[in-house]
C-alpha cells in the first residue's frame, strides 16, 4: 500500500509540481531520496540477445555479492535487516521464473534498456498521470540511509514484502530462493495478462503498476540508447554504449570502464571487492583533480595568502586593480572586511570601486570612501544596510564625477534622498542599480528618468512598491542600453505593460532581463521583444513561467532582425519544451556562448542534441535536464572547444566516466557527490 | 654547446635587482606572459638577441619564488594526480603579487 501511494506522489510532482524547487522535490532531495532513472519494464515479448543477459548479470555481479553474501539467511530477515539495499537491488535485479532458468535483469541503474515495452509508447502519448516514478535511495549519509530505510522497510512491510524478499534472495541464484520467488509470484494477484512473463510480473508488482505509467523518460531517449553499468573495479557507474561492447575484467569476469580498462593493469585498485574502499577513495581524488584540474596562477595565490592575513597589511602598494579587486572578494567573503580593512582599498586614483559587502562597515567608514576617493567615477555598494541618509548626502556633495552607482540592499535611504541624488547628478547619471530597497517610489523613479536622460543602464531589483506606473517614465529613457527588471512583486507588473515599456525603448537595449516577472505571457515575446529587440545579445527570461513553447518557437522562428545572442538564460521557465530549444538553438546556435536552461524538465534528447550548433558556448548549464547523459556530454564537449564550464545538478544519466577534458569544468555530477557504496 | 647562440640556447638567464642571476630553462621561463613577449617579440632587443633579462624592481628573493613557481607549474600541468600546493610565505605574498602582476604569471 505504501508503494502505492508513494508512487502517487510521485506522479503529483510531475504534473501540478512545476520545477525543480518545489517543496517535495525539497524534501526528496534533502532525505537522500531520488527518482529512479526510469525502467520501463522490458517488453513482454522481446527477449534481449544472450550477450546482453550476460553482460547485464556480469554488471551486476559486483553489485550483487555484498547484498547477497549477507542474503544467504532466509528471506524475510533479510528484507528487514537491510531493506534499504535490498529493495533497491531489487528494482534493478532480475526476478527468477519459475520456468526460466536464466535471470534477467534491467541494468544496474535503471536505464531505459533497448526493449521498452510496447505498450509504455503507447501510453505516453496520451496523459502524463499515470505515470510511476520508482524512488531510489542513494543516501550519502547515515542518517538519510535511517531515514530511508525505515521507509524502505515500510514498503517492504506491504503486499509485496514477499516479493521484493524473495527477489532479493532470487539474485544469488539460489534453488531456495527461486522456489519462494515462484511461490511468491503465485500468491500475489494477477493484474496482467497470463500471457505476460512474469519478471516482469514481478517487476510491476514491486514498483507499482509500470505498465499504466505513461510518463516515461524513455520519451526523452531514442530507442535503443545507452545504458548505465558498473564497473567492477572501481565501482563507478559509466555509460554502456548501444551496440558497444565494453572491456571485461580477466580476473571476475565484469565490466570495466574505460578508465578501468585504459590502464589495462589492475593498477591502484588491486585486489577485490573488500579493498573497494580505499580503492573509491583514490578514485573520488582523481575526480577532484579532474575538476581543479587548473593550476591556479601565481596571482591567486598570492592574493589568497594576502586575503587570509589581511590584518597584517598595512598597505597594498602598487598592485593592479584587478588584483585588488580579487582580494577585496575573498575578504568581504571572509567577513573581514571592516573599517580598518577598508582603509587599504581607499585612493584618490581610485576611479572606481566595488565592496561586496558592507556589513561590518559603519556609517563612518562609508563617508570615508567619498572622502578618501574623491574622483570616483563608479560606486556600487552591496549589502549595504547600513548607508545613511547622511552618507548619501554627503556622497552626492563631494562625488563630483560619480557616473554609475550601484546599492544593494540600502533599506535606510529615503525617497527625497533618492530625489536629490537624481537631481543633483542630473545628466552626468549613466548607471543606476538597486536591489532591495522598499522606499524606493514612483515619484523617484519620475525624477530618475526626468533629470537622468543620459541613463544607459538601469536594474531594478526587487523593489517592492515597483508597479505598472514605473514602466511609463522608464519608457522615456531612449538611450538606455541595459534594462534589468528583477524579481517584482507577483501580479504588480502586468504584460501589457511591459510590452508597451519594451516597444518603446526595445530598439536600443542590448541587454534585456526580465528575471522572476513571473506573470508575463508570451505577448512579452511575440509583440515586443520579436520586433523590437532587434539588438538584444543578451536575453534573460528566468523565472518566466507563463511562457509556452510556442512563444519561445514564435520569437526565435526566422528572427533575422536580431544577428543572434550571446547570452540565453531560460532558468525554470518549465514549461518550454523541444521545440523552444530546437528554436533557440538554431537561431542562436552560432553565437551563444552561455546559456541556462536549468530546470527545463521536458526536453529530450533530441532537442539536446541542438546543443551541437552552439560551438561558441563557454558556460552551460543543464541541470535538471533529465536527459542529458555521457553521448550529449561528449557530442557538447566536441562540438564546442571552449566549453570551460557544464553545470548538471539532477543530471542522473551523467555518470563519473563522462567525456571531460583538461579546463572543463563539470559541476553537480552526481558520481562526484553521492556516495557510491549507498547506490 | 659554446656554439649555440644565446638565442637559441635552451636556458635564459633572469637577473634580479640586486644582482642575482638565475639561470632556467626558457620553455620554462616562457609561462610568463611577459617574458614570452620579451624573448619572441620581433626585433633586436637585447633580452632576446642575449637571452638575459634584467628585472630592476624584483628583488631576488622574490624572482627565485617566482622561479620555483614556474617549474611547479611546468611539473605539473597535465598532470592528473592531485596537486601538491604551493607554498608562499605570507611576509612576501604581497611583493609576489607584484612580480606576478607584472610578469602575468
Amino acid at each position: 500500500m505504501s508503494r502505492r501511494s508513494r508512487s502517487n506522489a510521485g506522479t503529483t510532482y510531475v504534473n501540478n509540481v512545476r520545477g525543480p524547487t518545489s517543496a517535495l522535490t525539497s524534501f526528496l532531495n534533502e532525505r537522500g531520496i531520488r527518482r529512479a532513472n526510469p525502467a520501463p519494464a522490458p517488453a513482454p515479448v522481446t527477449t534481449p540477445p544472450e550477450e546482453d543477459i550476460e553482460l547485464e548479470e556480469d554488471a551486476s555481479n559486483s553489485q550483487e555479492e555484498a547484498a547477497s553474501s549477507s542474503s544467504s539467511t532466509p528471506a524475510p530477515a533479510t528484507s528487514l535487516s537491510r531493506p534499504t539495499r535490498t529493495a533497491r537491488l531489487t528494482r534493478g535485479r532480475t526476478l527468477p521464473t519459475p520456468s526460466a532458468s536464466t535471470s534477467r535483469s534491467n541494468d544496474g541503474d535503471g536505464v531505459d534498456d533497448g526493449s521498452d515495452s510496447d505498450d509504455d509508447s503507447d501510453d505516453d502519448s496520451d496523459s502524463d498521470n499515470k505515470n510511476l516514478i520508482p524512488i531510489v535511495v542513494s543516501a550519502s549519509t547515515a542518517r538519510a540511509a535511517r531515514a530511508t530505510r525505515s521507509r524502505a522497510s515500510a514498503a517492504a512491510s506491504s503486499s509485496s514484502s514477499n516479493t521484493v524478499a524473495s527477489s532479493s534472495i532470487a539474485s544469488s541464484s539460489t534453488a531456495k530462493a527461486k522456489a519462494k520467488a515462484a511461490a511468491a509470484s503465485k500468491k500475489r494477484p494477477r493484474k496482467k495478462d497470463a500471457s505476460d512473463d512474469s519478471n516482469d510480473e514481478d517487476f510491476h508488482d514491486i514498483t507499482g503498476h509500470i505498465s499504466r505509467s505513461s510518463f516515461s523518460h524513455k520519451g526523452r531517449l531514442p530507442q535503443g540508447s545507452n545504458k548505465i553499468v558498473f564497473c567492477s573495479r572501481c565501482r563507478a557507474r559509466f555509460t554502456l554504449k548501444a551496440g558497444t561492447t565494453p572491456a571485461v575484467d580477466e580476473d571476475d569476469g565484469g565490466l570495466l570502464c574505460p578508465t578501468c580498462a585504459g590502464t589495462g593493469s589492475p593498477g591502484p585498485t588491486k585486489g577485490t571487492l573488500p579493498k573497494a574502499k580505499p580503492v573509491k577513495r583514490a578514485r573520488r581524488k582523481a575526480q577532484k583533480a579532474e575538476i581543479e584540474c587548473q593550476i591556479p596562477s601565481l596571482q591567486d595565490l598570492c592574493i589568497q595568502k594576502i586575503a587570509n592575513s589581511i590584518e597584517d597589511v598595512e598597505a597594498f602598494g602598487d598592485i593592479s586593480a584587478v588584483s585588488l579587486d580579487k582580494i577585496c572578494k575573498i575578504i568581504c567573503r571572509n567577513r573581514s572586511l571592516n573599517a580598518d580593512t577598508l582603509q587599504l582599498f581607499l585612493d584618490s586614483r581610485h576611479s572606481e570601486l566595488i565592496i561586496y559587502d558592507c556589513t561590518d562597515i559603519t556609517a563612518v567608514g562609508l563617508q570615508n570612501i567619498a572622502q578618501f576617493c574623491p574622483n570616483l567615477r563608479s560606486l556600487k555598494l552591496k549589502l549595504c544596510g547600513r548607508i545613511t541618509n547622511e552618507v548619501m548626502d554627503y556622497y552626492i556633495e563631494h562625488l563630483t564625477k560619480l557616473t554609475s552607482l550601484t546599492l544593494y540592499g540600502p533599506i535606510l535611504i529615503i525617497e527625497p534622498t533618492y530625489i536629490k541624488l537624481f537631481e543633483t547628478i542630473g545628466e552626468r547619471f549613466e548607471k543606476f542599480e538597486l536591489k532591495g530597497s522598499s522606499r524606493f517610489s514612483l515619484k523617484a523613479t519620475k525624477t530618475l528618468c526626468d533629470n537622468c536622460p543620459n541613463i544607459t543602464h538601469l536594474r531594478l531589483a526587487d523593489c517592492n512598491l515597483m508597479d505598472d506606473e514605473w514602466l511609463e517614465p522608464i519608457a522615456g529613457l531612449t538611450k538606455l542600453k541595459s534594462l534589468r527588471i528583477r524579481n517584482p512583486e507577483p501580479d504588480k507588473l502586468t504584460t501589457s505593460a511591459v510590452v508597451k515599456l519594451i516597444q518603446a525603448v526595445g530598439s536600443g537595449l542590448e541587454e534585456l532581463e526580465l528575471k522572476g516577472c513571473d506573470g508575463l505571457t508570451d505577448e512579452v515575446l511575440v509583440n515586443a521583444i520579436r520586433p523590437s529587440c532587434v539588438r538584444v545579445e543578451r536575453l534573460n527570461l528566468s523565472g518566466c513561467e507563463e511562457l509556452t513553447t510556442e512563444g519561445v518557437e514564435t520569437l526565435f522562428k526566422d528572427w533575422t532582425v536580431n544577428p543572434g545572442l550571446t547570452y540565453l538564460n531560460l532558468e525554470n521557465c518549465v514549461m518550454l519544451k523541444d521545440e523552444a530549444l530546437i528554436a533557440a538553438t538554431e537561431h542562436s546556435g552560432a553565437t551563444l556562448e552561455d546559456l541556462n536552461m536549468s530546470g527545463m524538465d521536458e526536453i529530450t534528447k533530441d532537442a539536446l542534441q541542438t546543443l551541437t550548433r552552439c560551438v561558441n558556448l563557454v558556460d552551460l548549464n543543464v541541470s535538471w535536464c533529465r536527459a542529458v547523459d555521457d553521448d550529449i556530454m561528449e557530442q557538447l564537449v566536441e562540438a564546442a572547444p571552449r566549453l570551460a564550464k557544464v553545470t548538471v545538478w539532477g543530471d542522473h544519466r551523467l555518470t563519473e566516466c563522462c567525456t571531460s577534458r583538461i579546463g572543463l569544468k563539470i559541476i553537480g555530477r552526481e558520481g562526484d557527490y553521492v556516495d557510491l557504496r549507498f547506490i | 654547446m659554446s656554439s649555440l647562440t644565446p638565442a637559441e640556447s635552451e636556458y635564459v638567464t633572469l637577473e634580479s635587482s640586486d644582482g642575482f642571476q638565475f639561470v632556467i630553462h626558457r620553455e620554462v621561463a616562457m609561462l610568463s606572459g611577459t617574458v614570452k613577449n620579451m624573448l619572441s617579440s620581433p626585433g633586436h632587443f637585447t633580452e632576446s638577441t642575449e637571452g638575459v633579462i634584467q628585472f630592476r624592481d624584483i628583488k631576488a628573493i622574490i624572482l627565485e619564488k617566482v622561479c620555483k613557481y614556474w617549474y611547479y607549474k611546468a611539473r605539473h600541468l597535465n598532470s592528473v594526480t592531485e596537486i601538491p600546493h604551493f607554498e608562499i610565505e605570507p611576509e612576501y605574498a604581497l611583493e609576489t603579487l607584484m612580480a606576478a602582476d607584472f610578469l602575468d604569471t
